[in-house]
Protein backbone atom coordinates (compact mmCIF):
# COMPACT_ATOMS: atom_id res chain seq x y z
CA UNK A 1 0.00 0.00 0.00
CA UNK A 2 2.62 2.65 1.15
CA UNK A 3 4.82 2.05 -1.97
CA UNK A 4 1.53 2.56 -4.14
CA UNK A 5 1.58 5.49 -2.82
CA UNK A 6 5.38 6.36 -3.09
CA UNK A 7 4.70 5.70 -6.44
CA UNK A 8 1.52 7.47 -7.23
CA UNK A 9 3.23 10.67 -5.43
CA UNK A 10 6.10 10.62 -7.78
CA UNK A 11 3.59 10.79 -10.53
CA UNK A 12 2.17 13.44 -9.42
CA UNK A 13 5.75 14.88 -8.58
CA UNK A 14 6.64 14.32 -11.95
CA UNK A 15 3.67 16.02 -13.99
CA UNK A 16 3.41 18.90 -11.90
CA UNK A 17 7.12 19.41 -13.25
CA UNK A 18 7.02 18.67 -16.10
CA UNK A 19 4.06 20.81 -16.43
CA UNK A 20 6.03 23.35 -15.21
CA UNK A 21 8.51 22.98 -17.92
CA UNK A 22 11.35 23.98 -15.33
CA UNK A 23 12.94 20.26 -15.62
CA UNK A 24 12.86 20.10 -18.96
CA UNK A 25 14.56 22.90 -19.88
CA UNK A 26 17.12 22.35 -16.85
CA UNK A 27 18.01 18.96 -18.82
CA UNK A 28 17.95 20.06 -22.07
CA UNK A 29 20.36 22.69 -20.78
CA UNK A 30 22.65 20.58 -18.89
CA UNK A 31 24.99 17.85 -21.26
CA UNK A 32 23.20 15.14 -19.58
CA UNK A 33 20.10 15.99 -20.12
CA UNK A 34 20.70 16.83 -23.72
CA UNK A 35 22.80 13.75 -24.72
CA UNK A 36 20.19 11.36 -23.57
CA UNK A 37 17.23 13.28 -24.15
CA UNK A 38 16.74 15.22 -27.67
CA UNK A 39 19.79 13.35 -29.17
CA UNK A 40 18.99 9.93 -27.57
CA UNK A 41 15.70 9.69 -29.25
CA UNK A 42 17.53 10.41 -32.44
CA UNK A 43 20.65 8.87 -32.28
CA UNK A 44 20.30 6.18 -30.03
CA UNK A 45 23.28 7.59 -27.81
CA UNK A 46 22.40 5.65 -24.33
CA UNK A 47 22.52 2.65 -26.21
CA UNK A 48 25.87 2.92 -27.86
CA UNK A 49 27.31 4.50 -24.19
CA UNK A 50 26.69 1.40 -22.36
CA UNK A 51 27.14 -0.99 -25.09
CA UNK A 52 30.71 0.57 -25.19
CA UNK A 53 31.68 1.50 -21.25
CA UNK A 54 30.08 -2.04 -20.09
CA UNK A 55 32.05 -3.97 -22.46
CA UNK A 56 34.24 -6.22 -20.54
CA UNK A 57 38.03 -6.23 -20.58
CA UNK A 58 39.55 -9.59 -20.39
CA UNK A 59 41.15 -10.75 -17.62
CA UNK A 60 44.85 -11.44 -18.71
CA UNK A 61 44.73 -7.73 -19.74
CA UNK A 62 47.65 -6.26 -17.59
CA UNK A 63 50.34 -3.47 -17.06
CA UNK A 64 52.15 -4.32 -20.12
CA UNK A 65 48.65 -3.38 -22.31
CA UNK A 66 49.23 0.14 -20.98
CA UNK A 67 51.90 1.34 -23.49
CA UNK A 68 49.44 1.84 -26.06
CA UNK A 69 47.02 4.09 -24.60
CA UNK A 70 49.81 6.11 -23.27
CA UNK A 71 50.88 6.91 -26.52
CA UNK A 72 47.79 7.79 -27.40
CA UNK A 73 47.29 10.11 -24.11
CA UNK A 74 51.48 11.46 -25.08
CA UNK A 75 49.89 12.39 -28.47
CA UNK A 76 46.98 14.62 -27.27
CA UNK A 77 49.74 15.79 -25.14
CA UNK A 78 51.83 16.58 -28.12
CA UNK A 79 48.77 17.95 -30.05
CA UNK A 80 47.31 20.48 -27.62
CA UNK A 81 51.05 21.78 -26.82
CA UNK A 82 51.92 21.63 -30.48
CA UNK A 83 48.61 24.28 -31.39
CA UNK A 84 49.49 26.21 -28.15
CA UNK A 85 53.21 26.68 -29.85
CA UNK A 86 52.03 27.68 -33.37
CA UNK A 87 50.22 30.77 -31.02
CA UNK A 88 53.26 31.66 -31.04
CA UNK A 89 56.13 30.33 -33.36
CA UNK A 90 57.10 32.06 -36.70
CA UNK A 91 58.67 29.80 -39.08
CA UNK A 92 61.02 32.12 -41.19
CA UNK A 93 64.48 32.08 -40.70
CA UNK A 94 65.11 35.09 -39.08
CA UNK A 95 62.42 34.70 -36.56
CA UNK A 96 62.13 30.91 -35.73
CA UNK A 97 64.96 30.95 -33.25
CA UNK A 98 63.99 33.89 -31.86
CA UNK A 99 60.04 33.46 -31.45
CA UNK A 100 61.09 30.04 -29.70
CA UNK A 101 63.41 32.05 -27.10
CA UNK A 102 60.43 34.08 -26.41
CA UNK A 103 57.91 31.34 -25.80
CA UNK A 104 60.51 30.15 -23.35
CA UNK A 105 61.12 33.29 -21.87
CA UNK A 106 58.57 35.68 -21.65
CA UNK A 107 55.05 33.82 -22.96
CA UNK A 108 53.47 32.78 -19.64
CA UNK A 109 53.93 29.06 -18.82
CA UNK A 110 55.65 29.03 -22.35
CA UNK A 111 58.78 26.85 -20.92
CA UNK A 112 56.10 24.69 -19.44
CA UNK A 113 54.33 23.98 -22.81
CA UNK A 114 57.85 23.74 -24.81
CA UNK A 115 59.30 21.78 -22.04
CA UNK A 116 56.14 19.37 -22.42
CA UNK A 117 56.02 19.23 -25.98
CA UNK A 118 59.96 18.51 -25.99
CA UNK A 119 59.66 15.54 -23.41
CA UNK A 120 56.09 14.54 -25.14
CA UNK A 121 57.51 13.52 -28.39
CA UNK A 122 60.72 11.79 -26.27
CA UNK A 123 58.40 9.44 -23.94
CA UNK A 124 56.13 8.94 -27.14
CA UNK A 125 58.68 7.30 -29.19
CA UNK A 126 59.55 5.24 -26.01
CA UNK A 127 56.44 4.33 -25.68
CA UNK A 128 54.93 3.49 -29.22
CA UNK A 129 58.46 1.33 -29.22
CA UNK A 130 57.38 -0.45 -25.88
CA UNK A 131 53.63 -1.36 -27.24
CA UNK A 132 55.59 -2.94 -30.40
CA UNK A 133 58.01 -4.71 -28.61
CA UNK A 134 54.64 -6.12 -25.89
CA UNK A 135 52.80 -6.89 -29.54
CA UNK A 136 55.44 -9.16 -30.98
CA UNK A 137 56.11 -11.03 -27.64
CA UNK A 138 52.42 -11.25 -27.12
CA UNK A 139 52.52 -12.46 -30.92
CA UNK A 140 49.18 -10.20 -31.22
CA UNK A 141 50.32 -9.40 -34.62
CA UNK A 142 49.14 -13.03 -36.06
CA UNK A 143 45.88 -13.08 -38.36
CA UNK A 144 43.43 -11.36 -37.86
CA UNK A 145 45.05 -8.42 -36.53
CA UNK A 146 47.86 -8.20 -39.31
CA UNK A 147 46.55 -5.17 -40.85
CA UNK A 148 46.62 -4.17 -37.80
CA UNK A 149 50.02 -4.67 -37.43
CA UNK A 150 50.85 -2.49 -40.44
CA UNK A 151 48.68 0.32 -39.38
CA UNK A 152 50.65 0.46 -36.51
CA UNK A 153 54.16 0.14 -37.94
CA UNK A 154 52.74 3.03 -40.45
CA UNK A 155 52.29 5.23 -37.01
CA UNK A 156 55.96 4.28 -35.79
CA UNK A 157 57.03 5.87 -39.24
CA UNK A 158 54.96 8.79 -38.63
CA UNK A 159 55.81 9.26 -35.25
CA UNK A 160 59.71 9.24 -36.43
CA UNK A 161 58.63 11.49 -38.65
CA UNK A 162 57.42 13.86 -36.54
CA UNK A 163 60.27 13.97 -35.16
CA UNK A 164 62.69 14.53 -37.29
CA UNK A 165 60.83 17.18 -38.58
CA UNK A 166 60.11 18.78 -35.32
CA UNK A 167 63.29 18.73 -34.59
CA UNK A 168 64.53 21.61 -37.70
CA UNK A 169 61.99 24.07 -36.68
CA UNK A 170 63.51 25.74 -33.46
CA UNK A 171 66.57 26.90 -36.15
CA UNK A 172 69.66 26.28 -33.87
CA UNK A 173 72.91 25.09 -34.92
CA UNK A 174 71.69 21.22 -33.80
CA UNK A 175 68.80 21.28 -35.30
CA UNK A 176 70.07 22.52 -38.41
CA UNK A 177 73.76 20.59 -39.10
CA UNK A 178 71.44 17.22 -37.71
CA UNK A 179 69.11 17.81 -40.39
CA UNK A 180 71.97 18.29 -43.07
CA UNK A 181 73.33 15.51 -42.20
CA UNK A 182 69.64 13.56 -42.36
CA UNK A 183 68.91 14.78 -45.77
CA UNK A 184 71.91 13.69 -47.11
CA UNK A 185 70.92 9.85 -46.61
CA UNK A 186 68.11 9.68 -49.18
CA UNK A 187 70.69 11.19 -51.10
CA UNK A 188 72.14 7.57 -51.03
CA UNK A 189 69.41 6.35 -53.09
CA UNK A 190 70.45 4.98 -57.03
CA UNK A 191 69.58 7.04 -59.26
CA UNK A 192 67.24 9.58 -58.33
CA UNK A 193 69.04 10.41 -54.53
CA UNK A 194 70.60 13.65 -55.22
CA UNK A 195 66.72 14.81 -56.70
CA UNK A 196 65.40 13.51 -53.54
CA UNK A 197 67.65 15.60 -51.14
CA UNK A 198 66.69 18.54 -53.12
CA UNK A 199 63.02 17.54 -53.34
CA UNK A 200 63.37 17.43 -48.89
CA UNK A 201 65.42 20.47 -48.79
CA UNK A 202 63.53 22.58 -51.67
CA UNK A 203 66.76 23.86 -53.05
CA UNK A 204 70.53 22.91 -52.53
CA UNK A 205 71.19 23.27 -49.29
CA UNK A 206 68.85 24.31 -45.95
CA UNK A 207 67.18 27.38 -45.85
CA UNK A 208 64.14 29.04 -45.45
CA UNK A 209 62.13 26.69 -48.63
CA UNK A 210 63.49 23.65 -46.11
CA UNK A 211 62.04 25.64 -43.20
CA UNK A 212 58.76 25.90 -44.71
CA UNK A 213 58.25 22.44 -46.10
CA UNK A 214 59.07 20.92 -42.95
CA UNK A 215 56.91 23.04 -40.93
CA UNK A 216 54.09 22.48 -43.11
CA UNK A 217 54.92 18.39 -43.18
CA UNK A 218 55.11 19.26 -38.94
CA UNK A 219 52.10 20.76 -38.34
CA UNK A 220 49.40 19.59 -40.96
CA UNK A 221 50.58 16.80 -43.45
CA UNK A 222 51.96 14.49 -40.55
CA UNK A 223 48.86 15.34 -37.98
CA UNK A 224 46.32 14.86 -40.93
CA UNK A 225 48.42 11.21 -41.91
CA UNK A 226 48.21 10.11 -38.68
CA UNK A 227 45.14 11.28 -37.94
CA UNK A 228 43.95 8.94 -40.93
CA UNK A 229 46.01 6.14 -39.68
CA UNK A 230 44.83 6.05 -35.91
CA UNK A 231 41.36 5.82 -36.98
CA UNK A 232 42.56 2.42 -39.06
CA UNK A 233 44.15 1.67 -35.71
CA UNK A 234 41.62 2.11 -33.07
CA UNK A 235 38.29 0.87 -35.76
CA UNK A 236 40.44 -2.29 -35.86
CA UNK A 237 40.76 -2.71 -32.19
CA UNK A 238 37.35 -2.12 -31.41
CA UNK A 239 35.97 -4.56 -34.33
CA UNK A 240 38.68 -7.63 -33.23
CA UNK A 241 38.93 -7.18 -29.65
CA UNK A 242 42.00 -7.18 -27.68
CA UNK A 243 43.81 -9.93 -28.08
CA UNK A 244 43.61 -13.30 -26.25
CA UNK A 245 46.40 -14.99 -23.74
CA UNK A 246 48.63 -17.06 -25.17
CA UNK B 1 24.10 -16.18 -6.01
CA UNK B 2 26.92 -13.47 -5.44
CA UNK B 3 29.94 -16.33 -6.28
CA UNK B 4 28.14 -17.14 -9.62
CA UNK B 5 28.19 -12.99 -10.32
CA UNK B 6 32.07 -13.16 -9.39
CA UNK B 7 32.81 -16.17 -11.16
CA UNK B 8 31.07 -14.52 -13.93
CA UNK B 9 32.61 -11.19 -14.10
CA UNK B 10 36.26 -13.34 -13.75
CA UNK B 11 35.14 -15.32 -16.87
CA UNK B 12 34.66 -12.24 -19.09
CA UNK B 13 36.26 -9.92 -16.67
CA UNK B 14 35.43 -6.30 -15.50
CA UNK B 15 33.69 -3.46 -17.17
CA UNK B 16 35.28 -0.82 -19.25
CA UNK B 17 33.41 1.69 -16.96
CA UNK B 18 34.52 1.85 -14.18
CA UNK B 19 37.02 -0.59 -13.34
CA UNK B 20 39.85 -0.28 -16.38
CA UNK B 21 39.15 3.33 -17.06
CA UNK B 22 40.02 4.21 -13.49
CA UNK B 23 43.24 2.57 -13.63
CA UNK B 24 43.90 3.82 -17.41
CA UNK B 25 43.28 7.62 -15.28
CA UNK B 26 45.91 6.32 -12.69
CA UNK B 27 48.22 5.61 -15.54
CA UNK B 28 47.97 8.94 -17.48
CA UNK B 29 48.28 11.04 -14.07
CA UNK B 30 51.36 9.21 -13.65
CA UNK B 31 52.69 9.34 -17.14
CA UNK B 32 51.46 13.29 -16.79
CA UNK B 33 53.44 13.62 -13.57
CA UNK B 34 56.59 12.14 -14.50
CA UNK B 35 56.30 14.57 -18.26
CA UNK B 36 55.72 17.84 -15.60
CA UNK B 37 58.89 16.54 -13.50
CA UNK B 38 60.82 16.15 -16.49
CA UNK B 39 60.23 19.08 -17.75
CA UNK B 40 60.93 20.66 -14.59
CA UNK B 41 64.45 18.93 -13.65
CA UNK B 42 65.52 19.18 -17.33
CA UNK B 43 64.20 22.32 -19.46
CA UNK B 44 64.15 22.24 -22.90
CA UNK B 45 67.35 22.68 -23.79
CA UNK B 46 68.19 26.01 -25.42
CA UNK B 47 70.69 25.51 -28.21
CA UNK B 48 72.51 28.62 -30.11
CA UNK B 49 71.11 29.21 -33.03
CA UNK B 50 72.07 28.36 -36.05
CA UNK B 51 75.02 29.55 -38.40
CA UNK B 52 75.53 27.90 -41.98
CA UNK B 53 79.01 28.96 -41.95
CA UNK B 54 80.05 27.35 -38.49
CA UNK B 55 80.05 23.61 -38.45
CA UNK B 56 80.43 22.02 -35.39
CA UNK B 57 82.49 18.99 -34.38
CA UNK B 58 80.73 16.60 -33.72
CA UNK B 59 76.73 16.06 -35.61
CA UNK B 60 74.85 13.65 -33.93
CA UNK B 61 71.19 13.32 -34.35
CA UNK B 62 68.63 12.49 -31.66
CA UNK B 63 68.81 9.28 -29.53
CA UNK B 64 66.04 7.63 -31.40
CA UNK B 65 68.07 8.26 -35.18
CA UNK B 66 71.29 6.88 -33.28
CA UNK B 67 70.90 3.30 -34.15
CA UNK B 68 70.14 4.45 -37.70
CA UNK B 69 73.00 6.98 -37.89
CA UNK B 70 75.39 3.88 -36.92
CA UNK B 71 74.15 1.48 -38.99
CA UNK B 72 75.24 4.15 -41.74
CA UNK B 73 78.44 4.30 -40.72
CA UNK B 74 79.00 0.51 -40.50
CA UNK B 75 77.98 0.47 -43.97
CA UNK B 76 81.40 2.23 -44.55
CA UNK B 77 83.42 -1.02 -44.01
CA UNK B 78 81.58 -2.21 -46.99
CA UNK B 79 83.74 0.44 -49.32
CA UNK B 80 85.50 -2.76 -50.63
CA UNK B 81 82.88 -3.51 -53.26
CA UNK B 82 83.21 -0.07 -54.56
CA UNK B 83 82.66 3.37 -53.85
CA UNK B 84 78.78 3.32 -54.28
CA UNK B 85 78.97 0.19 -51.85
CA UNK B 86 78.48 2.27 -48.32
CA UNK B 87 75.79 5.09 -49.09
CA UNK B 88 73.44 2.21 -51.07
CA UNK B 89 74.30 -0.62 -48.82
CA UNK B 90 73.55 1.45 -45.50
CA UNK B 91 70.24 3.27 -47.05
CA UNK B 92 69.09 -0.56 -48.62
CA UNK B 93 69.35 -1.76 -44.99
CA UNK B 94 67.24 0.17 -43.44
CA UNK B 95 64.59 0.12 -46.45
CA UNK B 96 64.83 -3.57 -46.04
CA UNK B 97 64.02 -3.64 -42.46
CA UNK B 98 61.44 -1.35 -42.48
CA UNK B 99 59.54 -3.57 -44.75
CA UNK B 100 60.41 -6.61 -43.12
CA UNK B 101 59.07 -5.02 -40.35
CA UNK B 102 55.64 -4.38 -42.36
CA UNK B 103 55.53 -7.34 -43.66
CA UNK B 104 56.48 -9.33 -40.52
CA UNK B 105 52.42 -11.19 -39.71
CA UNK B 106 53.05 -12.10 -43.89
CA UNK B 107 56.06 -13.61 -43.17
CA UNK B 108 55.30 -15.40 -39.68
CA UNK B 109 52.79 -17.70 -40.59
CA UNK B 110 53.22 -20.02 -37.54
CA UNK B 111 49.87 -19.75 -35.97
CA UNK B 112 51.70 -20.67 -32.11
CA UNK B 113 51.21 -17.55 -30.33
CA UNK B 114 53.23 -18.44 -26.80
CA UNK B 115 56.83 -17.90 -26.92
CA UNK B 116 57.99 -20.52 -26.14
CA UNK B 117 55.79 -22.32 -28.99
CA UNK B 118 58.00 -19.92 -31.84
CA UNK B 119 61.87 -19.85 -30.73
CA UNK B 120 62.41 -18.87 -34.09
CA UNK B 121 61.06 -15.11 -34.58
CA UNK B 122 61.59 -14.67 -30.94
CA UNK B 123 65.18 -15.37 -31.02
CA UNK B 124 65.35 -12.41 -34.02
CA UNK B 125 63.66 -10.17 -32.32
CA UNK B 126 65.62 -9.96 -29.50
CA UNK B 127 68.92 -10.21 -31.50
CA UNK B 128 67.37 -7.22 -33.68
CA UNK B 129 66.61 -5.65 -30.16
CA UNK B 130 70.02 -5.83 -28.83
CA UNK B 131 71.63 -4.88 -31.95
CA UNK B 132 69.74 -1.66 -31.92
CA UNK B 133 70.54 -1.09 -28.65
CA UNK B 134 74.19 -2.01 -29.48
CA UNK B 135 73.86 0.19 -31.87
CA UNK B 136 72.53 3.19 -29.96
CA UNK B 137 75.36 3.16 -27.50
CA UNK B 138 77.81 2.99 -30.44
CA UNK B 139 76.69 5.89 -31.78
CA UNK B 140 76.07 7.82 -28.79
CA UNK B 141 79.75 6.83 -27.79
CA UNK B 142 81.45 6.88 -30.68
Amino acid sequence: MIDLEKKEDEQQKQTVEQRSGLRELFELFSLTGFVYGPLDSRLNIREALEKNLKKPVPPHVNWLFCFGGISLFLFTIQAVTGILLLMYYRPTIAEAYKSVVYITNSVPFGWLIRGLHHWGANLMIVMVFLHMLRVFFYGAYKPPRDFNWVTGVMLLVLTLGFGFTGYLLPWNQISYWATTVGTEVPGAVPFIGTYLTALIRGGQAIGQTTLTRFFAIHVVILPLTIGFFLLGHFFMIRKQGISGPF
Amino acid sequence: MIDEAKEDRRAEGDPFFPHHMLEQGMVIFIVLGVLVLLVMMWPAPMEPPADPFNTPEHIKPEWYFLSAYQGLKVAEYFAFLGDWAPKVLGILGQGVGILLLILLPFLDRNPERHPRKRRFVIGVGILVIIMLAALTIWGKLS
